[in-house]
């Protein structure tokens, strides 16, 4: 027997006699994604117990949203999923347009620029996800791969939106600026390249036995669980569960494409691998689709009690000039009621409820984070499993304390 | 110091209303015979729109702005001008009405300058508010705009600027009917019509702030809050001004613990809409030379330094004779601080010479100003119950020796009163304590000063001229280390010996209202946290 060649379990070795340690990974740890501390209580290098608790990023985002007109929210929005803040957006920007009942009216560009920007995001979203958990696991090759890649995206999220990260680039009612025709070309360009890069990493990843040790069979998150806590998006499908808003409950123009929904088996963390690295390919067919067929028009709404009017009007018509001040001052007048409104992000069905007095800020703006529940589900999984389990599993549900803890 | 006799108002014969039934928007709705239409739509959530029409003036229909419908007529009516009428079908909300509405807006817009940024209005602006609400279309007209005056100096407090306005008249109508004097008029025709006045004359009558107040839009400016303030950014505290005996309505507008404008506030039974001149100004003492900081001797030193010299003066006047000390209490003070001093000065300290000061008497007319320049007046007499002296019996008994300890609360025209010719002789007193608001020649000639909240700074009531107790809200905190005048009393109570504790002002309220026939009735008020303009919608 050679040791390292097998796994500790399989050899013949009586458990040695241990007593219980608390063992505390976090808030502040190297290996953590986010702010998150885990109470571990450990046996040898077993878990017995684990306590997750959340709360570290927490920046009173609902209750700051309150003070803010509707428009204002949108770069705390950017705040919450800081992976892919375009889809935060977007969620934001649709929850408060049903509220104003001007979903239908939108112009159809922006209705696929949404959706062209937004699995801009997913990939990039997917590839951090993956590179991080990689790297975590020594592949650092991996991380440098895949944070080249998410570095192309970057580049041009700057370009369409002048931010790489806070980008603020969704308005209600469209977008802040015209996606260009070069813009698209660019894309384009940068999409066989990322899938150069996923192939890369797939070889990199696919057959190593130190990432699979650490993937096969680990964390298993059944059917069953993942509906009993509510956990949607990759970490969902990951046990089976094959539920996408964007399928089940289309918005924007995703029902004019086509595209699969990745479902995994086992619900083990190399399912929520594999259904990540083939999202981020199901995006680039959205994508490539999306942009052979977007329109040309308006990027924002023509309402000007919605939309600012263009510069040049405000500077030369009274009418326009109103309209700048009240909904710079004011803000947009959101008629009194409430909604719930969902799309899929990154990491699953990410919810909006408003509820909306008729002034220009919400009553009340509540987040429902989708990796709040795949978090919560941690407290289950990882009793059982080794002590270095633990990072790759946390990896693998991409908890992100901006969002969770919001 | 007695209150000018002023009539209330005749006691009208109770009449029962009579009443009319019509249809708003399909829901039939009752309202007393004579009403006018939109006054009757928008007390019944049928929001109708309107520049020219005031609810406390006359109504001209020239704005054109409250259009509705009735079923039976030909064309849109103004509603401003139409009485409700038995069975009457009104649709606030037609296309043709909406129609109309928004195109007069876009007629009055068409020639309105673009000065959003730097118009003072801005914010709380009534073409701002209807264009978003009913209009909202961007311009299909891009014509050279009539250019007009910018900058007309109609008079002390009011600066006109031609080409915003609107044309409604709201302005004219507040000198006929509220200061009764014909000081503004339309001139030219078209587009070309312009407000002034006649040549040679000024707009300067007492109500002339009115006209700012009553403009939909940043026509008409006041010299005093232009340019110093955006209206978004100020809270609001309902109050009630401190400039006479009529106690005027008013909400206090303020920013970062400093006011910037008053305001009148609807009361139909003291003021109606409206305010003068005078009042709007007594702001200003609020923030202008005030007593920051306890003073003993000459030198600023902490409240309980002050108070122990404070008590140890009035305890030495005391010891040696009481019939020797004096109080003096202010017409200006709160019913809670002339109670809380009233308590003192007759119950604990059993003190037999007591004084009333105020302001002089001024001018008076008979619409709102008093003559009486105090807003107390009527409170501080009911307080002292016949035990209160004049201030020229003070300067008497000065003179002859007959008080030598004196505590003054509240300095507010204690010298150079006409009640007192050639001032009170303070420098013969032995001992002198003031607790005062301002930095004046009676706290400077005090042993011992102990600051004091003006009336802004404090929560109280004073008793108006019909005996009418009306609150007086804290807009914005006290100046310096300033207190309220209960809250020192109580605290120079206990370094003298005496119980006297309360809580806070509303505590003093209450037991003043249990002792005080006056106050029975009174009502202390909810609490009312400051509401900024951008929240409380627009004033118009």
């Amino acid at each position: 027997v050679v040791l390292g060649f097998q796994d500790a379990e399989d050899l013949d070795v009586p458990d040695l006699p241990t007593e219980p340690l608390p063992l505390n990974m976090g808030p502040s740890h190297p290996a953590m994604h986010g702010t998150v501390r885990m109470v571990l209580e450990v046996e040898g290098e077993k878990i017995s117990t684990a306590d997750i608790q959340i709360g570290y990023l927490h920046r009173c985002f609902e209750k700051e949203s309150e003070a803010a007109t509707y428009t204002q929210i949108f770069p705390y929005t950017d705040r919450l999923n800081y992976i892919s803040p375009m889809l935060n957006n977007i969620g934001y920007a649709m929850a408060v347009e049903k509220l104003l009942g001007i979903s239908d009216d939108l112009p159809e560009r922006v209705k696929y620029i949404r959706v062209i920007v937004g699995e801009v995001a997913r990939i990039s979203d997917h590839l951090t996800c993956l590179g991080a958990s990689a790297m975590e696991l020594g592949a650092f090759t991996v991380f440098l791969y895949a944070l080249k890649a998410r570095e192309w995206i970057f580049e041009l999220l700057e370009e369409i939106c002048g931010a790489r990260l806070t980008v603020s680039y969704m308005r209600i009612g469209g977008v802040a600026a015209d996606m260009t025709e070069e813009w698209g070309k660019k894309l384009l360009d940068v999409l066989p390249r990322v899938r150069e890069v996923m192939g890369d990493i797939s070889k990199l990843l696919d057959r190593n036995r130190i990432f699979r040790d650490r993937m096969d069979g680990i964390g298993i998150i059944t059917k069953e669980d993942a509906l009993a806590y509510g956990i949607t998006g990759p970490v969902g499908r990951s046990t089976g569960l094959a539920y996408d808003v964007r399928k089940d409950h289309p918005y924007l123009v995703y029902d004019r494409f086509d595209f699969d929904v990745p479902v995994g088996s086992v619900g083990d963390n190399f399912d929520r691998y594999a259904v990540r690295v083939e999202e981020i390919v199901q995006s680039m067919r959205i994508i490539e689709q999306a942009l052979a067929k977007i329109p040309a028009g308006r990027f924002l709404h023509p309402d000007p009690r919605v939309a600012l009017p263009t510069k040049a009007e405000v500077y030369n018509s009274i009418e326009a000039m109103i309209a700048h001040f009240k909904l710079i001052m004011d803000g947009i007048h959101v008629p009194p009621g409430e909604i719930y409104s969902f799309t899929e992000a990154g990491n699953g069905e990410l919810g909006f409820y408003i509820v909306a007095d008729g002034t220009g800020r919400p009553w009340k703006c509540r987040v429902r984070p989708p990796c709040f529940p795949a978090t919560a589900v941690l407290g289950k999984v990882l009793p059982g499993l080794f002590i270095a389990d633990v990072v790759p599993t946390f990896g693998m549900i991409n908890m992100i304390g901006g969002e969770c803890d919001r | 110091m007695t209150a000018t006799p002023t009539n209330p108002p005749p006691p009208t014969a109770p009449v029962a209303p009579e009443t009319v039934t019509l249809t708003i928007d399909g829901k039939a709705v009752t309202v007393p015979k004579g009403t006018m239409l939109i006054e009757a739509c928008n007390q019944n959530g049928a929001d109708v729109p309107f520049f020219c029409y005031h609810a406390g003036l006359s109504s001209p229909a020239v704005c054109r702005q409250c259009l509705v419908d009735v079923k039976g007529q030909p064309k849109p009516v103004p509603s401003c001008y139409t009485p409700v009428a038995d069975k009457m079908e009104v649709f606030t909300k037609s296309p043709r009405a909406l129609d109309v509405r928004r195109q007069m807006l876009e007629f009055t817009l068409v020639n309105h300058p673009i000065d959003c940024p730097i118009c003072d209005k801005a914010g709380e602006c009534l073409l701002q508010k209807h264009y978003f609400d009913w209009n909202a279309k961007l311009a299909r007209n891009d014509g050279t705009k009539v250019k007009k005056d910018k900058v007309v100096d109609l008079g002390p407090h009011i600066v006109l600027d031609q080409e915003r306005c609107i044309l409604c008249t709201r302005c004219i109508r507040v000198c006929d009917e509220v200061a009764k004097n014909h000081q503004l008029e339309m001139a030219d025709r078209g587009d070309h019509e312009v407000l002034t006045t006649a040549p040679g004359h000024r707009l300067d009558n007492p109500y002339s702030l009115n006209t700012v107040d009553v403009c939909p839009v940043g026509a008409l400016t006041s010299k005093d809050f232009r340019f110093s303030m955006r209206v978004w950014e100020l809270s609001t505290t309902p109050s009630v001004c401190p400039g006479c005996a009529t106690g005027c309505n008013i909400e206090v507008h303020h920013s970062r613990g400093k006011v910037h404008r008053l305001v009148p506030r609807p009361n139909a039974d003291v003021n109606k809409h409206w305010m003068c001149d005078e009042g709007r100004f007594t702001y200003k003492r609020v923030h202008k030379d005030r007593l920051a900081a306890p003073i003993s001797g000459g030198i600023p030193v902490e409240w309980d330094r002050a108070l122990t010299d404070a008590a140890r003066l009035l305890r030495a006047g005391l010891d040696a004779n009481p019939a020797e000390v004096g109080v003096v209490m202010s017409a200006q003070s709160t019913n809670e601080d002339l109670y809380a001093l009233a308590r003192l000065t007759f119950e604990h300290l059993g003190l037999a010479k007591a004084y009333l000061s105020g302001q002089d008497q001024g001018w008076s007319d008979d619409i709102l100003v008093s003559a009486d320049k105090n807003p107390n007046t009527a409170g501080a007499t009911a307080i002292g119950a016949g035990r209160l002296r004049t201030l020229l019996d003070l300067a008497n008994d000065i003179k002859s020796g007959a008080v030598t300890t004196l505590l003054i609360v509240g300095t507010h025209g204690v010298l150079g009163s006409d009640a007192a010719p050639g001032a009170l002789p303070l420098e013969k007193l032995k001992s002198l304590v003031v607790i005062g608001t301002h930095r004046d020649p009676v706290s400077g000639a005090a042993h011992v000063a102990l600051p004091l909240s003006e009336w802004a700074e404090g929560d109280g009531t004073f008793t108006n001229r019909l005996g009418m107790v009306q609150r007086v809200r804290a807009a914005v905190p006290p100046a310096g280390d300033a207190l309220p005048g209960w809250e020192i009393l109580s605290h120079l109570a206990r370094n003298l010996g005496a119980t006297m504790d309360f809580a806070d002002a509303k505590a003093v309220f209450n037991e003043a209202k249990s002792k005080l026939p006056f106050m029975k009735d009174a009502e202390w008020g909810r609490r009312y946290l400051p509401v900024q303009l951008r929240f409380a919608g627009s004033r118009g």
